[in-house]
Parts: C-alpha cells; structure tokens; sequence
C-alpha cells in the first residue's frame, strides 16, 4: 500500500516537472540571460558578436569536427579569451545560442538559414566567415571508387542533374522543392555503396518521413544510378563518419565535407560538388521571440509527419537491445562467477579463473562507451554487421562483468556452513551449489541485480553513437528536426522513467515473494 | 555396547594451515557403537581432526580409513563415502530457505537414497521421534536454537548413516535449551549409534561416552574410559584442564 502511494508520489512528480519545464520555457530566455551576465560578470565582460572581428574573446559553439569547428580553434589558444563550446549537433548548439549559453554559433550557411528560420529571435551575420568546397570522402586505399564516384560527378554535372539538386534544395525560393531526384530504374549489379552521413545537417542530409533525405544524399542516389550500384545510409555521429569510411565500415562519406588538409591527411576527396560558407548566427535581440504554444510544439515534435515513430522504433530497439543484453549479461555473468567461486573454494580451473580475471578487469575498468565504439570500429571493422548486434553483444560483455561480481559476493555472502552442510550429507560440488548455494545467493542479489539492469537500460542510450537509433536517439532525430528540445527530451526521460519504475516494481514484488519463507 | 567391527581408522593423520601444524599424527580406530567425546583447550585441533575425518578438511599427512576405504586416495569417490558420514555442526547449518520436511528430505532425494514419498515418510517418522512434528512446515528461522539442532541432528540420520560426527552441538544455545539436545544424542547411543564428539559437555562425555580422548596441541594427550580420564587423569596437562572446566 505505502509503495503504491510512493509509485504514484513518483508519477506526480514527473509530470509536474513535464509541467513546470514546459511553463519554464517561456521565461528560460530570461533566465538564461541572466544566468550569463552573472557568469559573465565575474569571467568575462559582456561580449556582443556583430562581425568577424568580434569572434576572438567570445563564446563560440560549433558542432564537433565541422570546418567551423577547424576555424574557430585558432582564436582558442592565442590569449584572446576565446571559449569554444563543441556540440555533437548544430541544433543542440544554437539551442544554447538562444539559451545565451553562448555569444555565438559558427556553421555552415545552409543548415544555419534553417535554423534562423525555425527558431525565432536569431540572426545570421551578413558578413560570411568563411567561404569552402564541399566534396565525399573515401577512403585512402581506395583510388578505384574514387576514380568511379569523380567519373560520375561529372556526367551529371555535364547533364545537368547535378545543379538541378542543388536548385532543389540550395535555390532560390521558387526553384526550392521543384526537381526532387527520381532514381533511374536501372540494373544494379555492382553491389552495394555504403554511404555515411549525419542526418542532422539540413538540406544537405536530414530526416524527413523517417528516412534520411537531403541534397547529398540525392548525389549519392543518382552517384549510384550511374555506377549501378545499390545505396545503402548509414546514420551516424558526425565526428564518426571518417573513422567509418578509412575503416571500411562505410564506403563513401557525404556529409557536407569540407575539404581541408588535416583531413585529406586521413581520408581522399572526391572532386568538389558544391561551394558553401560558414556565417556567424547571433541572436537577435529586436527580433519578437516567434514563440510556439505548447500544443504547437507539442503537434510539431510527435504528431506532425507521425514524428512520435521515431519514438516507438527507438524505444522497442531499446527493449531489444535491453532483453538480449541482460540475457548475455546472465548467462555469461554467472558462468564467471562460477568459475571464479569455484576457484576459490577448490583451486580449480587456474587458467580460466586468470582469463575471468583479466576480462572483468578491462571491462569494469573502461566506459561502456569507449567498449561499444571499440567493438563496433575496432572489433568489427572489416564485417558487415547489424549494429543492432553490436549493440546487444558491447552491453551483454559489459554488463556479464558486473553481474558476475554480483553474483560472486552473493555466493560468497551465504555462510560456507551452508556450504559444508551440503558436502556433509553426500551432496557433489555441484548438487550443493545448485539446491542450497545458489538459491540463497540469488536471493542476495536479486536487488542488485535489478538495479545492474536498470542502469544497463538506461546505459543502452550510448547506442546513438554507433549510429543506431535507440529511444534516445530517436528523441535526438525529432530534435534536430524541429529545433525544440524541450518536449523531446522529455518524452525520452518520461519513458525511460516508466520503465524504470515497472521494472523496480515488479523486482520489489519478486523480493517480497522470495522473503516471505524467512522472517 | 561397542562389537568389534572398525567404523573409522586414522593413521598418522596430519594437518597444516599455512605451515602451522594443527594435527601433528593422530592414530586412532574408532569402532561400531563407540561413543568417542573429543576434549581439550581451544584451538588444540579437535575440531580440526573431527572434520578430517569426513575430510571437509583435507589431511596434509596420513591416513582416514573409512570401513576400510582410504578416503586420502584420490581416486575414492568422498560424495558416496559422505553419505555414510553424518554431521552436526556448532551452527546448525540447517537450510534457512527450504522448510524443516524439506530440510530433512533434500539429500536422501537428490541422491536417490529414497523417492519423495519414502522420504516424505522418514520425514515424518524422524520428527516424531524428537517431538517436533508440529514443525514440518515451519522454516529454521522460526524455531529455537534446540529445536534447530535437534533437526540437524534428524536431518543427517534421513541418511541412514553408520557414524554421526558432532561439532560442539551445544556451544551456541542457550543453557536451557543444551539438556534437549543432549537427551537426542543420549537416546542416539543407547540406541547403538556410533559418535565422535567435540564436546565441553563434561557431564555428557562422563556419562555417555565410552571413550574420552584429551587432544592438547594437535596430539593425543590422553585416553581412555570417562573413569580413567576424568577419575585418575595422568598428565599434568590434563589435570590442570580438568580442574579449569570441571
């Protein structure tokens, strides 16, 4: 009963958070801007951007890896002052740009036009930052698809399909929307093109109706229908797609890439398809704030185009990713356990228990993540491999390792009389540890055990940087399509939160089950 | 009461912990119906040397012959020679999650001494014999440290075996709960039982016991009828002992 009242406590809370966030908004440019003078105050005086020559001193978000990124860098460590924020995502740094988190946000011209266009109170500069090529990027060693891909650039450059893509996405406003890219139907029998992109750089490449859609990305389909090839997307981090394509994860990067000479040191360009600028977005502060409602925002992040999709498929990779994990987890964390106890109770299996050892020492002593991109780029770089399955076996390994220590201090936690009760009477080693040891260590350490689980659910939300689209990732996809974090991430955090709450309940019920033989 | 069929035999058994010695040669023949109380200070290795003989404690040295078997030998199964080797311990060790009839029931069925029914049936025989029949669905948590060890000692008896070692059953209850235990294992010798006890029970050994034996330092010090050992001690060592606990 007093659990009941607590669960529902819980509940309440969570939505008057949902409430309070959501009311919270409307004030949050207030707020944060006073939060920036206070820190500004006492670090920095305040540092309005209205040119180029301003940049040095102020803070400057970029999304990681991005040429901006390049640029920026520079004023980093000649004293000015400069902070350089790098975001994974261009929408998540312009969320802090209106947030006055910082002064500033450099980023190529044409995901910037949208940005201001979605989001109001921001500007772009009229003087450009910089001007650059975009080109695909391919792999070192592979001049034969490099020579392929330049070869087909240039029939469609010479039959014009090239610029009517371009005027499709990139052209004036009339033009814009009036020559999608239809794929030939042609034979396709020179396998498949790999192609990674990061599907949150619109126009170039972005989710429209689930799928990945943009100006690169019809490049890469008429690219294929002239080499004859089948196109394959691969979503991932931008920061990701170069280690992708020089690993053979990928075969072509086409992420709006600009060339520059650190990267052609890992990577060759193709020749350039199109011509881009970096500008400078600042807010604007005579701009009116053209606010949504919360009803708006709301049909715009989960009903508009069934966005809410993104959550579903995400959350149920994420159940799967969960089930078969904590399968792995189990199994192979008790097998270690067993080895490990029976090691230190008989002296057996020597070499197994030192491997055991080793294996929980690598594990417990690295991030998930570092584990999940080392498997994923290292262990499978040279395989085709479902990143689902990457997913289930990085976070099975992972969590085997805390679930045998789990289940290690459990066994060890029975009282050895237990144990020499059951080899007293006849019981075998294993007869002993199966009816009496482990019934009882289970009991131990159900509720940590519960909870390894809980924590490798919520855990699974890195699965977003082998590209593979969890509830979190999901969450992230609609945000970097409508700009607006605010429901996104809460929807996210409210589902992770009702799992996590059936599952701490059911696991309460078990226990109680279990406990009621003892009082 | 003792005939002379040999239960248990000890050869020169030996006993290091980390290069201490514990048991320093220990030889002695325990025989069918002998009720044999182990004394002596703490810490001089008579609990040490009662569990060699099931070998829950593995000899460094030496011997344990169990009806002629040599339990040392590696290749003798120790699990089947168990079955025949019955144990109590200071602790009870009852099983805290199964209830006392399954308590009682779990080895003779896991090992295919008894189906569930005979065993079911021993179960209940057992428990009536020590008055504790009410309690066959209770669990060990709910009964008192004398009824906890009056179970183990039903428990191992479910086996059928020819010797029950006891671990100073009576060290952790409660004063007024040592008379009831006691009285179990009393009725166990009369009725012919074979027992080694480690014991601080002098009134016990004295009066059930057929043979007393005085382990001081991991040797036997002294041994012989409760008479002779409690009545005309020999060594100095023993009387000093004596004269502390009597």
């Amino acid at each position: 009963m007093k659990r009941k009242k607590q669960i529902l406590c819980l509940l309440l809370a969570g939505m008057a958070l949902l409430g309070a966030a959501a009311c919270g908004q409307s004030t949050a440019g207030t707020e944060a801007g006073q939060e920036t003078e206070t820190v500004q105050g006492t670090e920095t005086a305040e540092h309005t951007v209205t040119s180029v020559d301003d940049l040095p001193g102020a803070r400057i978000g970029v999304q990681l890896g991005t040429t901006g990124d390049i640029y920026v860098s520079d004023y980093e460590s000649d004293g000015s002052g400069t902070v350089v924020e790098r975001y994974n995502k261009g929408a998540d740094a312009v969320q802090a740009l209106k947030q006055g988190k910082i002064d500033c946000v450099v980023i190529d011209e044409q995901p910037a036009l949208r940005f201001v266009e979605q989001n109001g109170g921001l500007r772009i500069l009229e003087e450009e930052f910089t001007l650059e090529d975009y080109a695909f990027l391919i792999a070192k060693d592979n001049e034969e698809l490099l020579e392929k891909v330049n070869g087909a650039l240039a029939e469609l450059r010479e039959e014009g399909v090239l610029d009517e893509i371009k005027k499709n996405y990139v052209g004036a406003e009339s033009e814009v929307g009036k020559y999608p890219y239809e794929s030939a139907d042609v034979e396709r029998p020179n396998g498949t093109l790999v192609v990674a992109t990061n599907a949150e750089f619109p126009p170039y490449e972005y989710y429209e109706d689930g799928a990945v859609t943009g100006m690169d990305m019809d490049i890469m389909r008429a690219v294929c229908d002239k080499l004859g090839m089948e196109i394959k997307i691969e979503d991932m981090a931008f920061d990701s797609i170069i280690p992708a394509v020089s690993s053979g994860k990928a075969d072509i990067g086409a992420a709006g890439f600009t060339v520059t000479e650190e990267r052609k040191k890992n990577a060759n360009f193709s020749d350039t398809y199109t011509t881009s600028k970096q500008v400078i977005i600042v807010a604007d502060e005579d701009a009116v704030q053209a606010g949504q409602t919360l009803s708006e925002k709301f049909y715009n992040s989960f009903i508009k185009d069934s966005r809410y999709m993104y959550l579903v498929k995400g959350l149920g990779n994420t159940i799967v990713i969960t089930i078969f994990a904590v399968m792995i987890g189990i199994a192979l964390g008790f097998l270690i356990a067993v080895v490990r106890t029976n090691h230190d109770r008989n002296g057996g299996f020597t070499v197994l228990n030192a491997i055991c050892k080793a294996y929980l020492t690598i594990v417990r002593g690295t991030p998930v993540m570092i584990q999940l991109l080392i498997i994923y780029y290292v262990i499978f770089q040279s395989v085709t491999i479902n990143k689902l399955v990457v997913a289930v076996i990085a976070f099975g390994l992972n969590s085997a390792a805390y679930v045998a220590e789990i289940v290690r201090s459990g066994i060890m936690a029975v009282d050895v009389g237990q144990f020499e009760a059951g080899r007293s009477l006849g019981l075998t080693y294993r007869q002993t540890m199966g009816s009496i040891v482990m019934p009882q260590a289970v009991k131990n350490i159900l509720p940590a055990l519960c909870n390894e689980f809980i924590s490798l659910l919520k855990e699974t939300s890195i699965s977003g940087y082998i590209g593979f689209m969890d509830l979190t990732k999901g969450g992230d996809i609609i945000r970097s399509v409508t700009y607006d974090a605010l429901l996104p991430l809460l929807a996210v955090a409210l589902v992770y939160l009702l799992m996590v709450m059936g599952l701490t309940k059911g696991v309460n019920l078990l226990e109680r089950k279990l406990r009621s033989n003892e009082r | 009461m003792s005939d002379n069929t040999v239960i248990l035999e000890t050869k020169n058994l030996r006993k290091s912990f980390d290069g201490q010695e514990v048991l320093k040669g220990i030889t002695t023949t325990i025989k069918k119906g002998d009720v044999l109380a182990l004394i002596g200070p703490s810490g001089c290795g008579k609990s040490t040397f009662l569990r060699s003989l099931n070998l829950l404690e593995i000899p460094t040295d030496g011997h344990v012959l169990f009806e002629g078997t040599d339990l040392t030998d590696r290749s003798v199964d120790i699990n089947q020679v168990r079955q025949k080797i019955g144990m109590v311990f200071q602790q009870f060790n009852l099983f805290p999650n199964m209830t006392i009839r399954e308590n009682i029931m779990l080895a003779p069925v896991k090992l295919g001494k008894l189906t569930r029914e005979e065993a079911e049936k021993k179960a209940v025989e057992l428990l009536a014999r020590i008055g504790l029949s009410d309690k066959a669905d209770a669990y060990p948590a709910q009964l008192s440290g004398g009824q906890k060890q009056r179970i183990a000692i039903v428990r191992s008896l479910a086996m059928n075996p020819d010797i029950i070692l006891f671990d100073e059953p009576t060290s952790a209850l409660d004063p007024e709960m040592v008379g009831e235990v006691l009285a179990v294992m009393k009725e166990l010798a009369n009725d012919g039982m074979t027992m080694v006890v480690v014991t601080h029970e002098m009134g016990f050994a004295r009066e059930v016991a057929n043979r007393v034996m005085f382990i001081n330092d991991g040797v036997i010090q002294e041994e012989g009828t409760p008479e002779e050992v409690f009545g005309s001690p020999k060594s100095p060592r023993l009387r000093e002992f004596l004269s502390k606990v009597l």
